[in-house]
């Protein structure tokens, strides 16, 4: 906030950026995080920088050892010389909004070393396991030149789809055995997955839910890139190299093109206004809603009829 | 099993038209609402009869002390015959200050030593690796053959039991064995126990340990198991230490069960190497926190030792019955010890002591009630040793076996918290074992979600906490003592000490020991803490074993559950 | 979990690192201080025990924190003013720090002229603790200003 909110984002500002000035990179963050007053200017300067980092992301399910093999992922880039932005994203309590951002914890392999930039975000009541400005933040780290910048998600069963919309190559991680997550996350997660992680390989049933992930995978043709299904110990780092080097012939096979910034925004635009009608259907309090409700719950009118009513009458209650 | 008795309904006579009366003159004085639970949160009515426990399972569930399922006490002539040894940790900086502080409470009746290592040493560093503002504050600053040699000096080793609050890689032990071989004390003949040997409640509970990663902390934990067994067979190479559980933040019952599961771990991991169960589960010990709910940690101890040997006699099979024993050494917990009105902690600190000699136990520490606002000073730890003296030779707490054996409240809390003990032990077990859960966190979010629970009923009022959130009064700050941090030049000394051991020991011998200790740690057939003991003798120091140990087995990092 | 009332009349959610710097591990407060000020509305970057100094403060520059509290039961507290050098060092000089645990009183002055803002002891009160924060951060933010 502090200098970020004073400093107007001039060139000399954009140099000391994209040198690597850490306590810039921190700030602008801050600022663009929060959307607080210096944050336009911030975004309308690093605008035409941008397109320098490949983004990756990970997403999967609580348990899968997602932290422990980003943190693995990293070392692997900083062996080939890459520097490196981390945004780790942690769930926001819904009651009362703060938050323990305790992910990076497991990345304290790279202390010391200012290749390595890691920034925890709390998700802030934002569903989809991202932060509603968390695009932004990647920018940022992207303008200061950052070569990877890795995204971790929460963990929650959309944050796939997400993701999605702002990394170039998506990394879904799960553990062995999980089966039931398997079955939950499958539905979404096939058409997003660039790559399959079967992360504690060293456990037993890693070989079946390899297998299962397989067969999975051969029921949904996709065009041109076939997503690999690895096999990672992250505690010991085993496998990490090929995970790297499949997340490079990805970004080689689809040229490292991001999906495209304005998708992205309407995508976002969607999700936020699907939040603010939702809270506005349920708290719409008029007699036409609670007869439409009762209505439903007679058997009289289906849900879908029900639904495209319930906006009618919102739109109504406008006037 | 014993834990899902139904209460029998005794033909007394009387009984219901009694207890009807009594009920309604009870809620006459007391309307309404007055339910209590105990922190491992069993309901406490306010009175227990014969419909609560009625005797009939005597045998089943008690039987006399020394008999199996000891519930009343593992000897048969329990503190008559058997005192509790009074063990007093004792941390003091140097290895000289150490040997005179022992030899004085060796003569004002102390019957075992402790040797607290400074936070130094725990953490696996010499004097010579770390801030000199951190060094010999809590503990014994004890990094060679040399120091160790100074604070055993004139202490007969195979007269005087040893409890070495030693963590993994058990150095303090390897110095004290390389010590024996130079006075000529046979092995066999030391006592005592490697009271910090349990690496998961180190890994669940933090504190200050020096930790391996688990595979390597499991690996140095057996052999050192197999090496003690074999060159000194009186030793105790194990002690599950619950106490850091209850501190983390467990209830009662749940420190108890994740013990045991620890304990069953353990007892898993040795068979896999091929050792049966009388071999060795006579030798484990254990390790707690008293509280200072009074009843539950009575009910607590009675109740872990049923479960005990049902552990060692029905799960494992063992057929000697001193492996069904359950020992164990406690301490009065410094978590109820309070800052403000420090003195109050004297009285705190007895009932504690109460309970657990109640609750059976086989050897004492009392904290001194300074321990919370900096080290132990003298007078305070002799207060502490004075309060068991107290206890047992002027209340004659030791006259009578048991005592609370056949209360109708004790007896049904205990059969209550072995439920619960059981109960966190299958949830232990569905989760893999306590290796397992401690990896996943398992263990973590359940002492984290009962510390807050616990807070917040401080936080609520509903727990009083004398001083700090009821009867709280303005403080005269002048009985507090200041924290004595030993001199800056004294602390040079140690340093300066380490640098002459270092430039006069054979450095051919160090590299000779250090080389066959890495060639150990990448062996799973050797032995590696036959190699550390070899190191020690050897020259090598505390901190460069650890050095080895860490860049070999892998560092333990915290796991973090907040 | 009873939240705190307190208004938040701040731009953002104070950003507060709560960790433990030298040898002791009893993580026990910390995580209990932790889940205070989360319950109060604050996001916390949480470390466990034995963070060395250099680490500490390349978190408290990468995330940008308001507040680092320090958690200290085993006389790790005199390195504190080390910390705070090397906060001044990396240009952070402007992060507020308190410090919880057991500190015997002649130290705490040892502290306070370092620059700690505030001492917690054991048996403060969750208001106490949450209050002292916020408090803070309206002080560093507006010095920042």
């Amino acid at each position: 906030m502090t200098a970020a909110a004073k400093q107007v984002p001039d060139s000399e500002w954009l140099a000391k950026l994209q040198s690597g000035h850490r306590t810039t990179l921190a700030r602008a963050i801050t600022a663009v995080e929060n959307e607080t007053a210096g944050a336009g200017d911030i975004i309308s300067a690093i605008h035409p920088h941008l397109g320098h980092a490949h983004v990756v992301g990970f997403t999967g399910p609580p348990g899968a050892g997602k932290s422990t093999l980003v943190s693995a992922y990293v070392a692997e880039l900083r062996k080939r010389d890459l520097t490196v932005g981390v945004v780790a994203v942690d769930p926001s309590s819904p009651l009362t909004g703060g938050a323990i951002l305790g992910d990076r914890i497991r990345m304290t392999a790279h202390t010391g070393d200012e290749g390595v930039f890691v920034r925890s975000l709390a998700s802030r009541g934002h569903l989809g396991g991202l932060s509603r400005t968390a695009a932004r933040v990647i920018d940022v780290m992207d303008a200061a030149r950052r070569d990877v910048v890795v995204v971790e998600t929460v963990g929650a069963g959309q944050s796939e789809v997400e993701v999605a919309e702002i990394a170039h190559t998506k990394v879904v991680v799960c553990a062995p055995g999980l089966g039931d997550d398997i079955q939950a996350i499958k539905a979404g997660i096939l058409e997003i997955a660039d790559v399959l992680v079967v992360n504690k390989a060293d456990l037993p049933l890693a070989d079946r839910t390899v297998k299962q992930l397989k067969g999975m995978l051969g029921l949904t043709k996709r065009e041109g890139w076939t997503p690999p299904v690895l096999r990672t110990t992250a505690t010991t780092g085993e496998g990490v190299d090929t995970l790297a080097d499949k997340i490079d012939d990805h970004a080689d096979a689809e040229g490292g093109l991001r999906a495209s910034p304005v998708h992205r925004v309407q995508r976002l635009l969607a999700g936020i206004a699907a939040e603010r009608l939702k809270r506005r259907i349920e708290r719409q309090d008029d007699p036409a809603m609670t007869e439409l409700c009762e209505a439903v719950l007679r058997g009289d009118v289906g849900f879908d009829a029900a639904a495209s009513r319930a906006l009618e009458l919102l739109v109504k209650s406008k006037d | 099993m014993t834990a899902k008795r139904e209460p029998v309904q005794l033909p007394l006579p009387g009984l219901d038209r009694a207890r009807a009366e009594w009920r309604q003159a009870y809620e006459s004085q007391v309307p309404g609402e007055d339910a209590r639970s105990n922190r491992s949160g069993i309901p406490i009515k306010p009175i227990y009869g014969p419909d609560d426990w009625d005797g009939t399972a005597y045998m089943d569930g008690l039987g006399y002390p020394g008999q199996a399922p000891f519930t009343r006490g593992i000897h048969p002539s329990m503190h008559r015959g058997r005192p509790w040894s009074q063990r007093q940790l004792i941390g003091l900086a140097t290895p000289e200050d150490y040997n005179t502080r022992m030899r004085g409470l060796l003569d004002a009746g102390v019957t075992a030593l402790s040797l607290i290592p400074c936070n130094s040493v725990y953490r696996g560093f010499d004097v010579d690796e770390v801030d000199i503002e951190l060094l010999g504050t809590c503990g014994t600053t004890v990094n060679t053959v040399e120091d160790m040699e100074i604070c055993l000096d004139q202490i007969p080793l195979d007269q005087v039991s040893v409890a070495l609050n030693d963590p993994s890689p058990f150095t303090l032990l390897a110095l004290m064995m390389a010590v024996a071989k130079r006075r000529g004390t046979p092995w066999k003949s030391l006592t005592g126990t490697s009271n910090q040997s349990d690496y998961l409640s180190h890994f669940i509970a933090n504190h200050m340990f020096f930790r391996l990663a688990l595979p390597g902390a499991k690996r140095v934990l057996m052999d050192h198991i197999m090496f003690m067994n074999r060159e000194a067979p009186r030793w105790n190479p194990i002690s599950v230490v619950g106490q850091h559980m209850q501190q983390g933040g467990a209830t009662p019952a749940e420190a108890m069960g994740l013990t045991l599961s620890t304990a069953i771990q353990y007892a898993n991991d040795l068979v896999e190497r091929g050792l049966s169960p009388d071999d060795f589960l006579h030798r484990f010990s254990f390790f707690f926190d008293i509280s200072i709910s009074f009843f539950e940690e009575i009910a607590k101890f009675r109740a872990g030792r049923r479960v005990w040997t049902s552990i060692a006699r029905d799960r494992f099979g063992a057929k000697d019955p001193k492996t069904w024993r359950f020992r164990f050494h406690a301490q009065t917990s410094g978590v109820d010890l309070t800052r403000q009105q420090p003195l109050n902690n004297i009285a705190r600190t007895a009932v504690q002591a109460i309970a657990g000699i109640f609750g059976g136990l086989q050897s004492m520490h009392t904290d001194a009630w300074d321990e919370v606002l900096s080290t132990p000073s003298d007078e305070a730890a002799r207060i502490a040793v004075a309060t068991q003296n107290i206890l047992r030779e002027e209340a004659h707490l030791d006259d009578v076996i048991d005592p609370l054996g056949g209360s109708y409240y004790v007896e049904r809390l205990t059969d209550q918290m072995e439920e619960e003990i059981r109960a966190v032990i299958d949830k232990i077990d569905a989760a893999g074992g306590m290796y397992a859960a401690a990896e996943a966190g398992v263990v973590q979010s359940m002492l984290g979600d009962s510390a807050m629970a616990f807070q917040d009923r401080v936080d609520s009022g509903e727990q009083t906490i004398v001083g700090v959130n009821k009867y709280v009064v303005a403080e005269d700050a002048s009985h507090r003592p200041t924290l004595e941090r030993p001199p800056e030049d004294v602390m040079n000394a140690q340093i300066a000490r380490l640098g002459r051991f270092k430039a006069e020991r054979s450095s051919d011998a160090v590299s000779k020991a250090s080389d066959a200790l890495v060639r150990a740690a990448n062996h799973a057939e050797e032995n590696v803490f036959g190699a550390i003991v070899d190191a020690a003798d050897a020259g090598v120091t505390h901190g460069e074993i650890c050095t080895i140990l860490r860049r070999e087995l892998g560092f333990g990092q915290p796991l973090v559950v907040a | 979990m009873t939240a705190t009332t307190h208004r938040m009349p701040l731009a953002r959610p104070p950003k507060v690192l709560v960790t433990k710097i030298g040898f002791d591990g009893h993580d026990r407060g910390s995580r209990i201080v932790a889940a205070y000020l989360r319950d109060a509305g604050m996001e916390v970057v949480y470390t466990g025990p034995w963070q060395e100094i250099p680490f500490v403060v390349n978190l408290a520059l990468e995330e940008d924190v308001d507040v680092i509290g320090v958690s200290s039961l085993a006389t790790d507290h005199l390195l504190v003013p080390k910390l705070m050098d090397a906060l001044r060092e990396a240009g952070l000089g402007h992060i507020g720090v308190i410090v919880g645990g057991i500190v015997p009183d002649d130290e705490e002055a040892v502290l306070k002229d370092a620059g700690v803002a505030h001492v917690f002891h054991a048996g403060s009160s969750r208001e106490e603790i949450v209050a002292s924060i916020e408090e803070l951060v309206h002080t560093v933010r507006a010095q920042a200003a």
